[in-house]
Formats: structure tokens, sequence, C-alpha cells
């Protein structure tokens, strides 16, 4: 039981691991279809794992409605958004047009999801405004050199920048193609070595986190 | 104008404004609109999963193309939500497992070939080339990115960078000069990334006040200004009915 | 407290007013500025003239709800023009919470242009895996879709004819938001199966994406609701993001002169506090 709960999954990362690594250099027939093969899975497996996604969050908010915790009715709203729409979806079977014209699900979509999201989002460009106006302070030497170069790029990527100061749209361009490029390629390059030694350390069971919960 | 479209932008234009009165103070307008921003992404997921996941690539195939070899993925699926149940949820670790196997596997070759070797080939290469031509020329034009002169500046600020990075030896002598060099190209390179931060966010709260400007015309039956007047109505009451309320 | 000190502790809901009104005012009384073309987006302008009627150009819109302002108009751009070029465009999303804006853009630009479903375009809409979806799709593309996002089976569609896998497919441009996107596009497709890429994205991703630009892993970059302006001036079709132009250059200023003023507050503060220290030290010094 025990090989079965703690060695036999390092025995299949190890396996897969390597055949897949190893697969990418190997040209013939039957590589290329395992590789095709095993992916088409993944996708399928893929579908899965946002159920398990999905799961927690009906979960965490169903203890706040039942337990009648501060902020429950808010979870509520919550809860009859989600069943609200996923029976609209089904109803339409998910599409959001139905021969070029909008359905139920679609506009739930277009005129709640998107404007949702959007402004989400949108409602962070005040943040940045105050941010910037509350902390970026040139302290020391590097700092205003992260200033100077921001207020640049600021500048030149915008027309009326370019038209109050020619010029700087081609420090900007020289800024992000050549020094901007050198330290995101340095990055990049740390980044994946990084990235291929966790790689390693899961293959060869060093690395078992991903593994999670149970008892062993 | 169609019913269904000026019902939707007055329900676009209502959950807009609710969601920026955000910017006054945390309230239960907001907190309405954050609420069902997560209910309707979370449905609108769950939807297209099924239709696509089940419907499409398993359904389908299985049952209407013969493709039983599909049991197997759906099987390792299923083993995946044995995390729910407390007695088999030693189980879903293989399936974890035949997942992050293949997915390293896969993932190793591919990175290692796009991002180191094609980058380091990408830093030097340039400079072959210019030892092969044994000429005297070297190109100084700073505008041209892949003039000479660039791509010795881009050389010493990708070693300087790594150098900075290497935490394994201390930074003193030669080391130490180059991790500072490598500190001023990583300052110029966060203020760029700055500079292009307040681009994006800016070019989001471009894209809604344009369609909030939209729904203010009479065609949409001026939205925009209704439930404008109505939202900082709802606010101000909002406001003075809870007066115990710690400021922020 | 001085005026400086004041200034400094501000209300940050005044600073979120300016912002406001600077983004407002411009949208609602344009000037209209010239915009240059950068050589990354005219890159991807040029290729994309560069292929003949009937080539495949597959859109992949990497992206959600959240970017579609800075998205949504390269999407635009890039489908008007391919369409006006005859080429066989085939769309689709790796992002879930995108599909409904992907399919949006597809048929409203193939109304617009006279394009027929099945014939001059196609909808893939998304399936999950990311990385492995991009594998499927390179080496069989009617195992990764087997059917397109309007159930009709792929294998049977004009517009796909002779295209088997991504090898077949003459150009793609992924427009990412993020992770999935162009970099998992290169990674896991254009690194085996060598069809030329070009790249789309956010403003927030954009710079990371120059050393991918630099080794010519991408041929272009349109970056961020600038770079959907520039595209939009190389077709000589001027939409969305021209039209917010004039807003972006008038918030960066406000933001440019907003971090002068904070810097320009703390050195007043800075100097005002020297100067009492040093006031102190000598009626001490004194006594």
């Amino acid at each position: 039981m025990t090989f079965l709960r703690r060695q036999l999954p390092l025995l299949i990362t190890f396996v897969m691991g390597v055949v897949f690594a190893l697969q990418y250099y190997v040209p013939h027939p039957a590589s290329e279809q395992l590789l095709t093969t095993v992916n088409k899975w993944l996708q399928i497996i893929g579908g899965f794992a946002l159920i398990l996604g999905v799961t927690s969050l009906f979960h965490q908010h169903a203890v706040k409605i039942r337990r009648r915790e501060p902020g429950w009715g808010y979870s509520f709203v919550l809860y009859a958004g989600m069943l609200l729409t996923v029976a609209i979806g089904l109803w339409v079977n998910g599409k959001e047009t139905s021969n070029g014209t909008m359905t139920a699900f679609g506009w739930v979509y277009t005129y709640m999801m998107v404007p949702l999201q959007g402004t989400m989002f949108a409602i962070l460009a005040f943040f940045i405004a105050s941010a910037a106006y509350r902390s970026f302070r040139a302290r020391s030497r590097e700092a205003a050199v992260l200033l100077v170069a921001a207020v640049i790029v600021m500048m030149g990527r915008v027309p009326l920048g370019e038209h109050l100061l020619p010029i700087s749209g081609d420090i900007t361009e020289w800024i992000l193609n050549v020094l901007n490029a050198a330290v995101r390629r340095a990055i990049l390059i740390g980044i994946s070595l990084g990235a291929v030694a966790l790689s390693l350390k899961i293959i060869f069971g060093v690395e078992r986190a991903y593994l999670g919960g149970g008892k062993e | 104008m169609p019913f269904d479209m000026l019902l939707g932008a007055w329900v676009a234009t209502g959950l807009t404004l609710f969601i920026f009165t955000f910017l006054y103070e945390d309230n239960p307008l907001f907190k309405v609109a954050e609420h069902l921003y997560v209910g309707v992404s979370v449905g609108y997921t769950i939807v297209k999963a099924y239709d696509t996941v089940v419907v499409r690539l398993i359904y389908e195939p299985m049952v209407k193309q013969g493709d039983w070899w599909l049991l197997i993925p759906l099987f390792i699926g299923g083993l995946m939500l044995t995390r729910y149940v407390p007695k088999i949820t030693w189980m879903s670790r293989l399936a974890f497992a035949f997942i992050v196997g293949v997915g390293s596997g896969l993932a190793i070759p591919r990175v290692v070939s796009s991002y180191i070797l094609k980058q380091v080939e990408d830093t030097f290469r340039p400079l072959l080339v210019l030892g092969e031509t044994g000429g005297v020329t070297f190109n100084f034009n700073l505008a041209d990115p892949t003039s000479n002169v660039n791509t010795i500046v881009l050389l010493v600020g990708v070693v300087s960078v790594l150098f900075y990075f290497f935490f394994s030896i201390e930074h003193s002598g030669p080391v130490r000069h180059a991790a500072r060099t490598g500190i001023l190209f990583l300052m110029i390179a966060f203020g760029a990334a700055f500079g292009y931060t307040v681009m994006a966010r800016m070019s989001l709260l471009i894209g809604r006040l344009s369609d909030l400007i939209q729904f203010a015309a009479p065609g949409y039956g001026r939205a925009s200004i209704w439930l404008l007047l109505l939202t900082v109505g709802l606010l101000i009451a909002w406001a003075f009915r809870s007066p115990e309320r710690p400021t922020s | 407290m001085t005026f400086a000190e004041r200034m400094v502790h501000i209300d940050r809901r005044i600073i979120f007013l300016v912002i406001g009104l600077c983004t407002l005012l411009p949208l609602l009384h344009p000037v209209g500025l010239a915009i240059n073309v950068s050589p990354e987006v005219r890159a991807v302008h040029d290729y994309i003239e560069s292929l003949p009627p009937g080539s495949a150009f597959l859109l992949s819109m990497d992206f959600d709800p959240a970017s579609k302002p800075e998205l949504y108009p390269q999407a635009v751009a890039l489908l008007r023009h391919a369409f006006k070029r005859n080429l066989r465009v085939i769309g689709m999303t790796l992002w879930v919470s995108g599909t409904g804006m992907a399919d949006q853009v597809i048929s409203q630009v193939a109304r617009e242009m006279g394009k027929t479903n099945g014939v001059d375009y196609v909808f893939l809409g998304w399936s999950p895996g990311v990385g492995s979806l991009i594998i499927t799709m390179g080496q069989d593309l009617y195992k990764a879709f087997p059917s397109d996002y309007y159930n009709q089976p792929t294998s049977s569609l004009p517009v796909l004819r002779d295209i088997r896998t991504l090898r077949d497919v003459n150009y793609v441009v992924s427009l990412a938001a993020g992770t999935a996107g162009i970099e998992t596009w290169y990674v896991f497709g254009k690194d085996k199966y060598q069809f030329e890429l070009g790249g789309g994205c956010t403003g927030v991703i954009a710079p990371g994406l120059y050393p991918l630009l630099r080794s010519k892993q991408i041929n272009g970059l349109i970056g961020g609701l600038r770079g959907a302006a520039e595209y939009e001036v190389l077709i000589d079709q001027r939409g969305l993001a021209v039209a917010g132009m004039d807003a972006q250059s008038v918030t960066h200023f406000a933001i440019i002169a907003l971090v002068i003023l904070c810097n320009a507050f703390y050195a007043v503060i800075r100097t005002h506090a020297r100067r009492s220290g040093q006031e102190r030290v000598g009626r001490v010094a004194e006594e």
C-alpha cells in the first residue's frame, strides 16, 4: 500500500518525464503518435483541473451562507449569479450567438461579464496614479535613473510627447530594443535555467510538493 | 434600438458605475458588483468547460465516433477528483504525477531550446559576424538596434545583469563593478516597464470611459447620465445612513 | 503643516478626479495628433502584406475582457487587414473567458468585409490544455479541434483545405494578455513546427517580449493601445485605438506632472527639515 501511495506516483513522474523529454529528439512516427495521443489526453485532463478550481470556490461561499457569517448576503449574490449563468448557458448549449443573433448567454457575457471584468481592472489606472504621486520619489541614484527612464518612455509612447520632444520617441525605441531587451534577456535566461532545474528535480523525485495532500 | 441592447446598455453602465464607486469608498454597491463578477465569471467557465470538454472532447468522439481510448484520460481526470474523498485522496496523487511528469518532460527540451540556447545564440552571433568580416567598419548607429555598438551594449547588459543575480559568489572586486552595472541596466528596464504599465492601465480606463460616453447618447436613453445621478444619490444616502462607520 | 506637507498628504480622491477628467475631456474633444509607426508594428503589417491571397492566417485571441480595450482594437485591425488581403483566417483563443469576445470580433469584422464562415474564415473556439493544445494542433489540427465553435466538422470546411497541422499555416499571430500567450506559442509551437509567428500584447507584458523580437523568434510586436493605433494608421482605417490616443497623451503627461510635483514637494520638505535642524543645533550651541 505504501508503494501505491508513495513510490508509484514518483515512478510515474519519472517515467513520464524521461519519456517525453527524450521524445523531443526522436522523430520516429511512433514517437510522434505518442506525443499526439498523450497531448490530446492532457487537454481532457486539463478540463477536470478546472472543476477542482471551481469546487473550492463553491465550498468557501457555501460555508459562509450556511453559517450566516458577516457578508453572507454577498455570497448569495455570487451563487445566484453563478447558477443563473450556468442555467442560461446550458439552455442555449453554451453558445453566445445562434445564426448571427445574440443568445441570452451572449447577453450575460457582453453586458455583464465584459463590463464587470473590464471595470475591475480599469480602476487600477486611478491607483497607479495615486501610487506614483505618493511613492515615486528619487530617494537614491538608482531610483532617479528609474524615474528618468519611466518619464522618457511615458513621453515617447504618446503622440503629444513625440510632438513636443521628437527625440523622446527614438530614445524610447533604443531603451526598449537595447537596454530593456538586454535585461529581459538575462532575466529570461535565469528564470529558464531555474525552471529547467525545478523540472529535473520534479522528475527525479527530489521536489515532491506537487503531490500535495493525503496521508503517506 | 432593440430592447435587449437597450437593457444591456443600462445594465452594463450600472455595473460599471457600481465598480467605480470603490474609488470613493468601499460600499455595498461595489460589493454586490464584485460578487456578481466572480459568480458570472465562474458560471461562464463552467458552461464553457462543459460544452468543450464534456460534449466536444469526450462525448462526441467517444460515443459518436467510437474512440473508446478516451476512457483513459477520463479515468485519470476522475482520479484527480478523489482529492475530495478523504479515504481515497491518495489516488489523486497518481493523476497529478502523470500530469506533472508529462508537463515537465515536454517543457525541458522546449524551454532549453527556446529561452536558453536561442537567446544566448542571439547575444553572441552578431559579435562573431563582427569578427569574421575583418574589415574596419563598425556601425555606431544607436538608432539601429542591430548595429555593432548596440550589440556590444546588449552583451554588456546581459552579462552584467546575470552577474547581479548570481548570489552564490561574493559581489566584490570586478564582480561588484559588473553587478553595479547590472543594477543600472535593471533600473532603466524597470523604468521602461513602469512607463508601459501606466500606458496599459490608462488604456483600460480609456476603454471603459469610451463605453460610458457611447451609452450617454440619446439612442441609449442617456443611460450613463441617469445612472450616474442614481449612483451618486445612493452613495450619499448610504453615507448619511451610517455615520458610525470608521473613516478611511 | 506646511503647504508642501499638505500637498504630499492630499486626499487621493482628488488625484482620482484629476485622472478621470484627464481621460474624459480628450475623449469628448479629440485633437488628433499624428502617430508615428514603430518598426516592430510595421513588421507585422508588412508580413501580412507579403502573403499571397489564400494563405492561411491563424489569429489566436489570447485575452479576456480585462484586456479588451488594448487587444480588441488590435484584433479588429488585423482581421480587417487579413480579410482585405483575402487570406484564409483561422480564429481561436487559449483563454476560456475570452471565447465570447473572440467569436464576436471575428463574426463582426467578417460580416463587415462580406466574408463567409467556413469558406473564408473559421472560428475554432477554445479548448483546454494550452501547451498540449498547441502541440496537438502541431501534430494534427483536426484531432485538436474535431469541430469548430458552431459544431461544424473541421475536416469538411473549405477554409481548412490543405491544412493538416500548424506547419501548413503561413502566419500565426497571438494577441496575448499574459500566460498563455506569445511565449507559449513559441515554446510549444514555432520551436518545433517552424511557422512564422508575430505578436500583439498588452502594455504590461510588452517590454518582456523584446528579447524574442530581437532574436527574431517573433517577427513583429504590436504593443498595447499605441500599437493598435499604429496598425490602424497603417491600414488607413482609424478606429477605437486612434480615438484613444489623445486621452493617452494627456493622462501620461498628468502622471509625469504628478511625479515631478511629488519629488518637488519632498525636496522642499527635506530642505525645510534640514534648515530647522540646523537652526535647532545653532540655538542649543548658543545656550
